[in-house]
């Protein structure tokens, strides 16, 4: 007898998330299985799951999107149901309809309402057509050839999007109207090669924005319930490096408005499943951004403070179940932090970085969603989140102790990391006192930067203690003779 | 005999000496007395520095020395004192258009034999999410194209080789 109509899922993923996913289907007694490529072999998704089914393709991306080999994959695995996990091909309207005619159900909603919601111009016309606040902004479809000039019109600070896009990628913000054609541009050219899709609206730029986030769950009854926001205004080039929950922006008001906002625009979608609407904030007013049809990479600090498996109710739901939660069981314990470990070095301008995990060490008593292991090479193949640490406590400042003791402790040897951009971080008097925005990170370069002096000379008699011939140097040359040598220099 | 480690491209100059409780590093403007260090197994120990005592854990691959000491890591690469005394470059070098950070090749806007200012455009690529223009560092002619469009390349990889004009 079985829980659920099907009994093997497939992930459509990789990284940390496949890794999270795989937990919950152990949990819920579901098989897993994982198409993973070759350069993802020695990760930990791939020797957790149940069923690890080989995919491969023009390069190691190209091997995840391929809708058919997928397809294969979980046909293979006789997948009654498949996850996609966040980025990849989980925004894809044509991959879950083809994932739904191959006999397979779906973890998400509906293909249409990924249509909607992924086409960032109609999601914005059927938000604010549904009475919802969304920001000023000029749409290139409706008259290619005055598009600049509309785009003028809107004013400056703009910014330039992809209709197609999401996740950042692509956009551009423009200060001064010189270089709006410029930036049209180049951001044409990054929409066509990442979404297949080059078309492109301009927005008002709000300066001094945050950026909150309400999830939401719904069912195929007709139920619909958010599980509060997620504050995600620590970033770079639009980038999330820090989430948390509650928003240090939100008095009680505010996030009731804001949250009942986000069940209101779900609601009208006919919303199933695990969703996010994300908006803009600037002071006490905010903007419908965009709804992300799949689960989020920051979704842990919202089930750190609910209690509840987000990916639990993602099957559930998927499976056809009346959603055993209401509203009045929703309830915000604590606070949560989560910092995204990347491979890159805010030092030398956030470069992607790359190297074999030499030694790989976690810290205790926190949530880490890890997508390495020890032994694993990091290639630029792929985005530069290696994993997540979750800190949950009672109030924002322990948490943020927490998170500091944390990203400190965390060894990872072989390939540079943002860790000590986060610890600098979670140090700062304005992130710690809630005073900040998406621009944090752009005024503040010195956080970027680090202080390279800093413990240098330990570093340095660390290392020539570890290298044999600066000590055997040091062990050729006798006591006395090396005391002058101090001072003969 | 001076010893040299490479931090983020800069280098640090510094040599050991014999102390009763253990070594004295010489750095240029300082010398530290004593410094030791105990392994406690084969990715850690401690450091012992002017007193204090500091858990490090540590990976060595090749010339580079991973560290992570106080909550913070550091890639350090001993430069071999005999490398340093190679000859300098003396001008025959190719000019070479070097990668600036991992990445994959989105479009390439020369071929071999064409003639190149500086400053111009050789290909696009692209790093994660942001696309970057590679210019040819100086004038000269376009010898080798070293990576093809879609393939990907590690930080620091050759990207297109250039000859000097008339050569």
């Amino acid at each position: 007898m079985h829980k659920f109509p099907f009994n093997t899922v497939l992930i459509a993923n990789r990284g940390e998330i496949a890794a999270r996913i795989i937990k919950t289907l152990r949990k819920l007694g579901l098989r897993s299985a994982i198409a993973y490529h070759e350069a993802d072999a020695l990760s930990p998704a791939v020797s957790m799951a149940d069923l690890a089914i080989p995919i491969s393709g023009r390069s190691p991306i190209a091997s995840y999107l391929d809708i058919a080999q997928i397809i294969g994959a979980a046909r293979k695995a006789s997948a009654g149901a498949l996850h996609p996990g966040y980025g990849l091909l989980s925004e894809n309207a044509e991959f879950a309809r083809a994932v739904i005619k191959a006999g397979i159900t779906f973890i998400g909603p509906a293909p249409e309402i990924i249509d909607l919601m992924g086409d960032k111009i109609r999601a914005r016309n059927f938000v604010q057509r549904n009475g919802f606040p969304v920001a000023p902004c000029a749409i290139e479809e409706d008259d290619p050839a005055t598009f600049v000039s509309r785009a003028t019109a809107v004013g400056v600070p703009l910014l330039v999007k992809p209709s197609g896009g999401g996740g950042g990628k692509g956009m551009r913000i423009v200060r001064d109207l010189n270089t709006l054609e410029a930036a049209i541009e180049q951001a044409r050219s990054e929409a066509r090669r990442y979404f297949g899709d080059s078309r492109l609206y301009v927005e008002r730029y709000v300066e001094l924005q945050r950026h909150i986030e309400v999830q939401v769950l719904g069912d195929a009854f007709g139920n619909l319930i958010h599980l509060f926001e997620r504050e995600c205004s620590v970033q770079r080039r639009f980038q999330k490096i820090i989430e948390e929950t509650p928003s240090p922006a939100l008095s009680p008001e505010l996030r009731t408005r804001i949250c009942e906002a986000a069940v209101g625009i779900a609601r009208a979608a006919q919303y199933q499943n695990a969703g996010t609407v994300e908006f803009i904030l600037s002071e006490d007013e905010f903007y419908f951004l965009e709804m992300n049809t799949r689960l989020q990479v920051e979704h842990p600090v919202t089930e750190m403070i609910t209690g509840v498996d987000l990916i639990a109710e993602q099957v559930y739901a998927a499976a056809g179940r009346e959603l055993a939660l209401s509203q009045s069981d929703i309830a915000s314990n604590g606070h949560a932090i989560e910092l995204r470990l990347y491979a890159e070095a805010p030092e030398r301008g956030y470069v992607p970085t790359t190297g074999n995990v030499l030694l790989l060490e976690y810290p205790d008593g926190v949530r880490i969603d890890s997508g390495i292991m020890q032994g694993q090479r990091i290639t630029p193949a792929f985005d530069p989140m290696l994993a997540k640490i979750i800190v949950h406590a009672p109030t924002r400042a322990e948490a943020a102790l927490k998170a500091h003791r944390a990203v400190r402790e965390l060894v990872l040897l072989g390939c540079e990391t943002n860790a000590s951009l986060l610890a600098r971080i979670l140090a700062d008097e304005a992130f710690l006192g809630g005073q900040f925005h998406t621009g944090y990170l752009e005024e503040n370069p010195h956080l970027a930067a680090g202080n390279f002096a800093t413990g240098l000379s330990a570093f340095l008699a660390c290392a020539a203690l570890l290298t044999g011939p600066v000590r055997a140097s040091a062990n050729a040359v006798p006591e006395l003779h090396a005391a002058l040598g101090s001072w003969r220099n | 005999m001076h010893h040299s480690f490479e931090i983020d491209g800069v280098d640090h100059r510094l040599w050991l000496s014999n102390s009763q409780q253990g070594y004295r590093l010489h750095l240029r403007d300082q010398v530290i007395t004593p410094v030791a260090f105990t392994y406690h197994s084969e990715s850690s120990g401690i450091l012992t520095i002017a007193g204090e005592s500091e858990p490090v854990r540590f990976a060595i691959e090749g010339e580079l020395i991973h560290l992570h000491i106080r909550g913070r890591a550091r890639i350090l690469r001993y430069i071999d004192p005999l490398r340093t005394l190679a000859p300098a470059n003396d001008g025959t070098r190719p000019l070479i258009a070097r990668a600036p950070m991992p990445g994959v090749v989105v479009a390439t806007t020369v071929s071999p034999g064409q003639s190149v200012s500086a400053g111009m455009a050789l290909m696009t690529i692209e790093s994660m999410k942001l696309e970057t223009i590679i210019r040819s560092p100086q004038d000269g002619i376009v010898d080798r194209v070293h990576v093809k469009e879609g393939e990907s390349f590690e930080h620091d990889a050759v990207l297109v080789t250039l000859s000097k004009e008339g050569r």
